[in-house]
């Protein structure tokens, strides 16, 4: 890998177009340092970490919630196409209507009682997962006049090894809103941007059911260090 | 070789998804010296950033990595929230000394995450739980030069077990952080 694919991956930390990095991107330069030691491991989160509920975010309430039920699965793997076994993947969204259940969240959409918007697994033994959800819906912010976040699903990782961490959005295919978003346009290779773009897999949801959503997730290697080090 | 998933940002409700019970409460599988490591994040204007996620990883107090305890959950391992003051807290166990493969000698020092509204990527960095003539020989000290009095935490002289530590994400006395 060389020094070019490690800056076009991931998005820069001083992105004008997203407003909220501007007082909070470094501006010195990053260090460049051998790991240590325990970098190459990271946490190990016991079964009993996760409740087999938690893949289930419409089981939640005492009903179903509103939305358009999507089954979400993926498999997790390492740059080298290892599969990323037993890890922790942690999702959160807003309800269909575009609302978190959140305080913060101020939009003017309705809230779902039957809707929190949390879920957590643990990958199998091909690094796979899957949640059941409904789609998000788009919300409007303040970052720019006609800003609209395109619907999208937050996922936090671990992998197996500390420099595995990430945390990323999922996008959908075909939404125009995406073409408008500094987040998404944050990641400048466009080829890497469509790594965060889910794609429909009918056969992954259920018949009559549940639309179906395939998102497949790579990780850096587990022993992968800055160039030159 | 695949392409990775880009990182993207947090954004403002991370809260919803990523709540531990008692995720700053660091367990390890055996026992050792209690340590507070807290402090307050700061952005370029130096304004306190009250939404951002903390994760600490570091070795365990034998110096080891952190396996699996008793707890139904991972070892080694936190995560907080900073509060409205812009302060985060964790407690947990005084982190063993490591040697790396190539010899080096790392003094005890915790590895840390911070996420946030604005962070498109995860900052990476580490603090040292050690007097500032104890860190010289350390990697990530020699590659910080001048800027590693930003990555040493302070021992509170009243109260021993805790480590003051605050991080500028921008501007004066810029906290040194880590490429990845």
């Amino acid at each position: 890998m060389s020094a070019t694919d490690l800056a076009d991956v991931d998005p820069p930390y001083d992105y004008p177009a997203y407003k909220s990095t501007a007082l909070r991107a470094p501006k010195q330069v990053m260090l460049r340092v051998v790991p240590h030691p325990v970098e190459f491991f990271g946490p190990v989160f016991p079964d009993r970490f996760v409740k087999s509920a938690e893949a289930d975010l419409t089981a939640w309430g005492k009903s179903a919630p509103l939305g358009e039920k999507m089954i979400l699965v993926g498999r997790v793997t390492d740059e080298d196409g290892t599969p990323v076994r037993n890890s922790l993947v942690e999702l959160w969204q807003c309800n269909a209507s575009g609302r978190y259940a959140h305080p913060v969240d101020q939009h003017d959409a309705p809230l779902d009682p039957n809707f929190l918007g949390q879920g957590k697994v643990l990958t199998g033994e091909a690094g796979e997962y899957r949640f059941v959800t409904v789609k998000p819906g788009a919300y409007p912010w303040r970052n720019h006049p006609w800003a609209w976040r395109p619907a999208h699903i937050h996922l936090s990782l671990f992998g197996n090894a500390y420099a595995q961490r990430l945390v990323t959005q999922l996008f959908f295919p075909g939404d125009p809103l995406l073409d408008i978003d500094p987040v998404f346009n944050s990641v400048p290779d466009p080829q890497a941007r469509q790594r965060m773009v889910c794609t429909l897999d009918l056969e992954s949801g259920v018949e009559e059911v549940a639309l179906g959503y395939r998102f497949d997730i790579v990780l850096r290697g587990a022993k992968s260090t800055p160039m030159g080090l | 070789m695949a392409i990775r998933t880009p990182s993207q940002t947090i954004g403002p409700f991370f809260h919803v998804g990523l709540k531990w019970e008692e995720g700053d409460k660091v367990t390890f599988a055996s026992g050792g010296d209690r340590v507070i490591l807290t402090g307050r994040i700061f952005d370029g204007a130096g304004s306190v950033v009250s939404d951002a996620l903390v994760e600490t990883w570091q070795a365990g107090p034998d110096g080891k990595v952190p396996g699996v305890g008793a707890e139904p959950r991972a070892c080694g391992y936190s995560r907080v929230f900073t509060d409205s003051d812009g302060r985060y807290s964790v407690d947990t166990l005084m982190p063993g000394p490591c040697a790396g493969p190539g010899g080096e000698k790392y003094p005890p020092q915790i590895h840390v995450l911070i996420f946030a509204r604005g962070l498109l990527k995860a900052l990476r960095t580490r603090v040292f739980l050690a007097a500032p003539g104890n860190v010289s020989g350390d990697p990530l000290a020699r590659a910080a030069g001048s800027r590693v009095s930003t990555l040493i935490a302070a021992r509170d002289p009243g109260q021993p077990a805790t480590w003051h530590w605050d991080v500028r994400l921008q501007g004066k006395d810029e906290t040194a952080f880590i490429e990845h």
